[in-house]
């Protein structure tokens, strides 16, 4: 099967206008502590509806290229065996994963990323804050392995689907903590607020897709902590709330930068060295934000 | 793109329009007094960790606030409920036109920004002429 039967992420919508609503109505009644603000919720939701416009533009590019590779596969699993589907689900998580840290980590990647953290707000709405420019980014080429390992271009669509899907409920203040041990094993409101967060102690950090065990294994998992209230947003954040410049700046930014670039080395590490990287030093990444951090708090800090 | 898409892409437009409605409705934004010296001071070193602050100005409207930093203006300011930062040289830190800056940060992600600064008189240009 190469086309899936459905798309899991429009069967959602009607989920999530009712789940922001909720959101919205358990904060106006002094429930929860929840906060929108009406620009930013604009923006969010804007970002999230025109996304499916350039989804749209380079859906047969990725799709077509997932096609050929299943075509040279090595195996092939079958879309009906419960163990291709146990099979999927850890590895589409990994390679979220993956794309998720290069997303943060690479310049180039975090152009296309950034929008998603732009809001000062953590709240259901900012889930739909989606990237335009992930498609161009070619970031679609890191699920191509799974297609030559032998899961059809459908299966590995269908389980995109539920990590996205998966991924909303978790963009909340509304949900303190879960049980520990789901707290252990996935992804959860607090484990993803810290996400978000710009404190210098939070940043770059859990980039799980669903299972919170990949960055508990790879060293990038850092537990929300009572006494630091994440501060959400991005290191600078953005001036206004038009919806180009959310899209667009970082990639600005970069043709900028391009611009006065003395040496093939400086033209590649401005764009794929990390975000905030200048050859003079007098930027700052989210590695010299938290070393700094670290000597001010007396060098008691220690690395994950 | 087919009439099926632009369907959902209509319906979806007006899921937006009713839930931006909504949050309007609720009121429910992040509460914004003015700034305040001690609280803009706070808020300063968040934003600017490694700087030390030398003076510091809150703009007429409570809702921007500029600070000397040796040859470095650092800038709060509110957009929304939120808070932007940004640093510039303070050699680029325009003199007042009648009580009002505007303040260009040479970056795209923060257009120029016009703020009243009836307090920064004469005499804070006069100290960056140092």
């Amino acid at each position: 099967m190469l086309t899936p039967p459905f798309d899991l992420v429009t069967l959602a919508v009607p989920f999530f206008v009712l789940a922001v609503i909720l959101e919205i109505g358990l904060a106006r009644f002094g429930v929860t502590k929840t906060n929108y603000e009406t620009r930013d919720t604009l923006t969010s939701l804007a970002m999230g509806l025109g996304r499916s416009v350039p989804l749209l533009l380079t859906a047969g590019v990725s799709f077509t290229a997932s096609v050929w590779v299943y075509q040279h596969r090595v195996f092939t699993v079958p879309f009906e065996a419960w163990w291709g589907w146990a099979a999927i689900f850890f590895l589409e998580d990994l390679t979220y994963y993956a794309f998720h840290r290069w997303s943060h980590e690479r310049r180039f990647w975090w152009a296309a990323h950034v929008n998603h953290h732009t809001s000062q707000h953590y709240n259901l709405s900012t889930a739909l804050r989606q990237t335009w420019t992930g498609g161009v980014s070619g970031t679609w080429l890191l699920w191509l392995p799974l297609a030559w390992l032998g899961f059809s271009p459908a299966q590995i669509a269908i389980q995109q689907g539920i990590s996205l899907v998966y991924q909303f409920w978790i963009h909340t203040e509304a949900i303190g903590r879960m049980p520990r041990w789901f707290e252990a094993v996935f992804n959860t409101p607090s484990h993803h607020r810290v996400h978000h967060a710009r404190n210098p102690r939070y940043l770059d950090r859990n980039y799980a897709g669903i299972l919170i065990t990949w960055d508990r294994m790879f060293g990038t998992f850092q537990p929300e902590l009572d006494d630091e209230k994440c501060r959400y947003g991005i290191v600078k954040n953005l001036g206004d709330f038009n919806i180009l410049r959310v899209a667009f700046h970082e990639w600005v930014g970069i043709g900028q930068d391009l611009l006065t670039a003395r040496s093939p080395r400086q033209v590649w590490f401005y764009m794929f060295g990390p975000p905030g990287w200048s050859p003079d030093g007098s930027r700052a990444t989210s590695a010299s934000l938290r070393a700094r951090w670290e000597a001010a708090q007396g060098g008691q800090e220690t690395k994950l | 793109m087919t009439s099926g898409f632009w369907i959902q892409f209509a319906g979806s437009a007006i899921a937006v329009a009713i839930l931006v409605a909504l949050a309007g409705w609720a009121s429910i934004a992040r509460a914004i007094p003015p700034l305040e010296i001690d609280q803009a001071r706070r808020l300063m070193a968040e934003e600017f960790p490694d700087k030390t602050i030398d003076q510091l100005w809150i703009a007429d409207d409570g809702k921007a606030a500029l600070a000397r930093s040796g040859d470095f203006g650092l800038v709060i300011y509110r957009v929304g409920d939120g808070l932007v930062g940004r640093q510039v040289p303070w050699s680029a830190i325009p003199k007042a036109v009648a009580g009002h800056l505007t303040l260009s940060f040479g970056d795209f992600a923060a257009p120029a920004i016009k703020v009243a600064f009836s307090g920064l008189g004469a005499a804070a240009y006069a100290h960056a002429a140092l």
